[in-house]
């Protein structure tokens, strides 16, 4: 570490550092700046601006004719809907579910509890691709009732797209970390106090799992709203698709001229730069809830 | 207050997963007039079999060596040992996996039965051989350098985050247009940043360059995570081993290797093994660019599980790729085990 | 306002047996401090008492209702943690009202009761405050406030001031000791320190090893300590200790020596003790006088003299190669180095066997 005596030379180092670390900032801004300019692109120009350094600027015949022309080949505002309406359902109800059963793994004491627990570890290791046709063939075979009575299958339904995903071992693994840390001081004090479980979980637990809560919602947010494998195999209704599977539309019915890559880029844009914006506003509880699978790791 | 978690984990993760070991014993379809049997082994040995043939070439009436219009050696066709050929029981049925040339003249031939699996197989083992280390080791360098303090920071750090928030799904799509031969970005702007002198590469469309391309994107995509994983295992070394180390005259590659390294060895563990998981689980970026072309270059194992279980209705024959894909991550992860262990 | 007797109470995490049949009984209105060092038990036998841990094997009764089985809350106790254990997403006045809220006290009673409990700690003005915004000794005096809202037959503390600062842990020891005279309740009390014993309690217990080694009042415990570890344990600075050979007995006195020192004569009490047996002489650090080497019962040098103003600390090398600790009540400059010699009243003395470390004195059963 070169204390300032040196002035020159330091000065040189620093402008050294932050010229390495731009440039590598470049190397991962590139392509999400060149897909959100090429959106605004016609496709002639769009291709013609690849050959110079005004593929990353608003330059030429700036419009949102692409977007417009994505908005009528694919219904994005239904995939749109349906990809927020079954993350946040999804989100929700993986909060409560797991923070309770971390919860009973973290403060109760119950037979078989250490076992149940290294299962749900287990299951960390098994990747969802390869139990998907297996899980496909049990989904198309449950029983519903529903508002509409009894139904067999659900196939083509928000549900098949939710339940599977509600509860999962890294969720109930990050809750009863964080439950462990907490001061068991406070659990012990609330039950001297007479308090039922379900109050401690309530009253004390829940109110002191900002951090937790943020990470998981974090984590499940990321993984519902980017499912593409198990929707393109459940889903074959418009009806209930989300925004990763519309992405096909663009690929069934080609346009003259090969692959419309403006619209491609509109649409990508459509999906990624509200995520990506949510992402730059809150960029340090995003950090935080990765770095907190490592600690905890 | 288990039973909703736990039981949604035994419905949803265990039992599919227990069920795709079953049906790899068996020859389930997905829709099919025939009743299910079991077939004990049968799913295994037909992705697994694997033989191997060294042949001479072909002689003429007159003993001597025939050659094709190039020169090079003719061999017998395999066809005559693979198909119905009662003295190579062994190899029926197989088909070429690669072959090179030993000793004067002779050839020997790797066969598969399943080639696409096989290659799907390699494949695999490669992208993750090479993803493992250099992602991990790029994330370690990155995180080494975004733990500087520096003013603004934060900003390349949230910048290097940011492909991690991207859907896979998003950015295999926009990097094929990225790599795409003739209008892609990259061959455009390095053949006129070159003034022409860069002769365009078929990125995915290649068989030498496909996998490749799909490793350095996937790199791309994943490192910040890892970066920031990295990061937090930085900040748990105490500064003060930093001011002592420093007291000590110890020189920047010094401090790292004594202090730094040190410090850092669970989440070594960890983030190798959470990077090799994922790419043994390698899906998306194939069937979004290249549909594990070309000639079966980029196939991947998951993406045969996949394919067969779902595109071709064979869900036997995809389970059974899933148990194998499951076997080779198990190994994996007890390996960490064993390594932590060996630790603590 | 209860009894508690605690019979035979043994605990055992899996095959580790930490608590090894402990015999307690506390009266009505009695301060008891449970003292030990680190990892004793103490900590475990008062959990057990807040139903906190489940008893292995034997009883613990309050007011003659045997408590193994009830549940922290039924036992009517009140505890105050090391860690005070206070809710930090709570006022203060949310955090003493707790257990009132839990229990669906109407909230005229509940204010009625956090107002008195704040007047006796004379924390009125800290009510609506966040925990984070307290000093430690506020948040100490929330988590007893918290334990007298609840009425209970029985306070329980575990090390409470051990977080605190040397100067705001005395204020709060005296606080805690008028709370016993103005609530008159029974209070049990967990400490390391036996400052804290000795000024608290009216009975102290001392446990070691899961075991109790004694227990009585603390002027008992002071100058009759039963063993080695007792007499070791309380008093500041410790007890010296010095191995000698019985010289000659007789009716009154018992004569012991060793190179080092000059026989003396203890008085004899009745002690269960032989001619010729080996014994240990415990000589408290205050009851050591500083004379002329020549005048001395033991001789050695100096080596080490700590002035804390009322006292000095003096670090004496026996020619035997031990060291004694005399704390000699004013403000002395000694050289390192110097010979020294040093007396004491042979009836301020302790003796204890060689064999089990145990008192030897009329007393012993």
């Amino acid at each position: 570490m070169s204390m300032p005596n040196n002035p020159d030379n330091y000065g040189l180092r620093l402008v050294t550092r932050y010229v390495v670390l731009t440039v590598i900032a470049i190397i991962f801004a590139f392509p999400l700046v060149f897909m959100i300019m090429s959106s605004l692109k016609p496709d002639q120009q769009l291709l013609a601006d690849t050959s110079s350094l005004k593929a990353f600027l608003p330059v030429g015949d700036i419009s949102f004719q692409n977007y417009e022309n994505a908005f009528s080949r694919v219904p994005v505002g239904l995939f749109v809907f349906n990809s927020m309406l079954v993350t946040s359902v999804t989100v929700v109800l993986s909060l409560f579910v797991c923070s309770l059963s971390g919860f009973s793994f973290a403060y109760l004491k119950w037979r078989g509890r250490d076992l149940l627990f290294s299962i749900i570890l287990a299951t960390f290791i098994i990747p969802f691709e390869t139990i998907a046709i297996p899980m496909l063939l049990i989904t198309s075979k449950l029983p519903w009732i529903g508002l509409d009575g009894f139904s067999i299958g659900w196939l083509n339904t928000y549900r098949v797209q939710i339940v599977p995903f509600i509860a999962d071992g890294l969720t109930i693994f990050l809750f009863v970390q964080y439950f462990k840390d907490l001061p068991v001081e406070l659990i012990e004090a609330a039950r001297v106090e007479g308090t039922t479980w379900w109050q401690i979980y309530r009253l004390i637990v829940i109110p002191l799992s900002g951090p937790v809560l943020a990470t998981a919602a974090i984590l499940k947010f990321l993984v519902m709203y980017n499912q593409y494998l198990w929707p393109m195999i459940v889903v074959q209704q418009e009806e209930y698709r989300p925004v990763m599977v519309g992405l096909q539309y663009f690929f069934q019915t080609f346009t003259k001229g090969g692959i419309a890559w403006g619209e491609i880029m509109a649409y990508l844009s459509m999906i990624t730069v509200p995520v990506l914006a949510f992402y730059l506003y809150i960029q340090r509880a995003f950090i935080a809830s990765v770095a907190a699978t490592g600690v905890k790791g | 207050m288990i039973s909703p978690g736990f039981g949604l984990i035994v419905f949803f993760i265990i039992l599919p997963f227990l069920s795709a070991i079953i049906l790899s014993f068996t020859n389930q379809r997905l829709i099919s007039p025939n009743p299910t049997e079991y077939v004990g082994l049968a799913n295994y040995k037909q992705l697994l079999s694997v033989g191997v043939l060294t042949l001479d070439p072909k002689r003429n009436s007159n003993g001597a060596v025939v050659r094709d219009k190039n020169g090079a050696l003719k061999y017998p066709r395999l066809r005559n040992f693979t198909r119905n050929n009662p003295q190579y029981p062994h190899i029926k049925g197989m088909r070429e996996l690669f072959s090179w040339n030993v000793g004067d003249n002779q050839r020997t031939y790797i066969l598969a039965r399943d080639v696409v699996f096989i290659k799907a197989v390699i494949n695999t083992l490669l992208f993750v051989l090479i993803v493992a280390p250099g992602q991990g080791g790029l994330a370690l360098c990155l995180a080494l350098l975004i733990n500087q303090k520096l003013r603004g920071i934060n900003i390349y750090r949230a910048i290097y985050f940011m492909p991690v928030v991207v859907s896979i799904v998003v950015v295999s799509l926009l990097w094929r247009f990225i790599y795409d031969y003739e209008s892609g970005l990259l061959n455009n702007l390095l053949s006129s940043l070159t003034f022409g002198a860069f002769e365009s590469v078929n990125w995915i469309g290649d068989t030498d360059f496909a996998l490749g391309s799909i490793i350095v994107m996937s790199i791309w995509q994943a490192v910040g995570f890892h970066m920031v994983i990295w990061l937090s295992g930085l900040q748990t070394i105490p500064p003060s081993l930093y001011e002592a180390a420093r007291i000590e005259g110890a020189s920047k590659w010094q401090t790292f290797r004594y202090v730094t390294w040190p410090g850092l060895r669970n989440t070594a563990v960890l983030v190798f093994v959470v990077i090799t998981m994922q790419a043994f689980a390698l899906f998306t970026q194939i069937d979004v660019m290249t549909n594990g072309g070309p000639l079966d270059s980029t196939q991947s194992i998951v993406f045969q599980a996949v394919e067969r279980g779902y595109g071709k209705q064979d869900i036997s024959g995809g389970s059974a790729i899933s148990v194998l894909l499951f076997v080779m991550v198990l190994c994996i992860s007890l390996l960490q085990r064993w390594l932590t262990q060996g630790r603590s | 306002m209860a009894e508690i007797k605690l019979r035979d109470v043994h605990k055992s995490f899996g095959k580790v047996e930490v608590i090894k049949g402990v015999n307690i009984e506390i009266k009505d209105g009695e301060f008891v401090v449970i003292v030990g060092p680190s990892g004793c038990g103490k900590s475990t036998l008062l959990r057990m008492i807040a139903g906190l841990e489940d008893i292995t094997q034997g009883t613990l009764e309050i007011d003659g209702v045997c408590m193994n089985d009830r549940q922290p809350k039924d036992r009517g106790i009140a505890m105050v943690f090391q860690t005070y254990a206070i809710f930090p997403h709570m006022t203060v006045r949310e955090n003493v009202a707790f257990g009132l809220t839990i229990n669906k006290i109407d909230k005229a009673t509940r204010d009625l009761k956090v107002d008195e409990a704040a007047r006796i700690l004379q924390m009125e003005n800290l009510l609506d405050r966040r925990p984070s915004e307290l000093s430690g000794g506020q948040r100490q005096r929330v988590a007893i406030g918290r334990a007298i809202v609840r009425n209970p037959k029985v306070f329980l503390f575990d090390e409470p001031l051990s977080n605190l600062d040397a100067s705001l842990r005395m204020d709060m020891r005296m606080e805690i000791g008028k709370l016993h005279q103005s609530l008159n309740a029974s209070m049990i009390y967990v400490t390391h320190d036996q400052v804290e014993a000795m000024t608290l309690a009216d009975k102290i217990v001392v446990l070691n090893d899961g075991k109790v080694m004694q227990s009585g009042s603390p002027m008992e415990l002071y100058k009759e300590p039963a063993n080695m570890f007792v007499a070791s344990f309380l008093g500041a600075p410790s007890m010296n200790f010095i191995n000698v050979e019985v010289h000659d007995i007789n009716e009154e006195n018992v004569t012991v020596y060793n190179p080092t020192l000059s026989p003396i004569k203890v008085p004899h009490k009745g002690r269960d003790i032989s001619k010729k047996s080996q014994a240990i002489l415990g000589l408290r650090p205050q009851y050591l006088r500083l004379v002329e080497p020549s005048d001395g019962i033991l001789n050695g040098k100096v080596i080490l003299t700590e002035r804390l103003g009322a006292e000095t600390i003096v670090e004496i090398l026996l020619k035997d190669g031990k060291r004694v600790i005399a704390a000699i009540s004013e403000d002395q400059i000694l050289s390192n180095g110097k010979e020294i010699g040093l007396q004491f009243n042979p009836k301020q003395v302790h003796l204890f066997s060689s064999e089990d470390s145990k008192f030897l004195s009329e007393n012993r059963k």
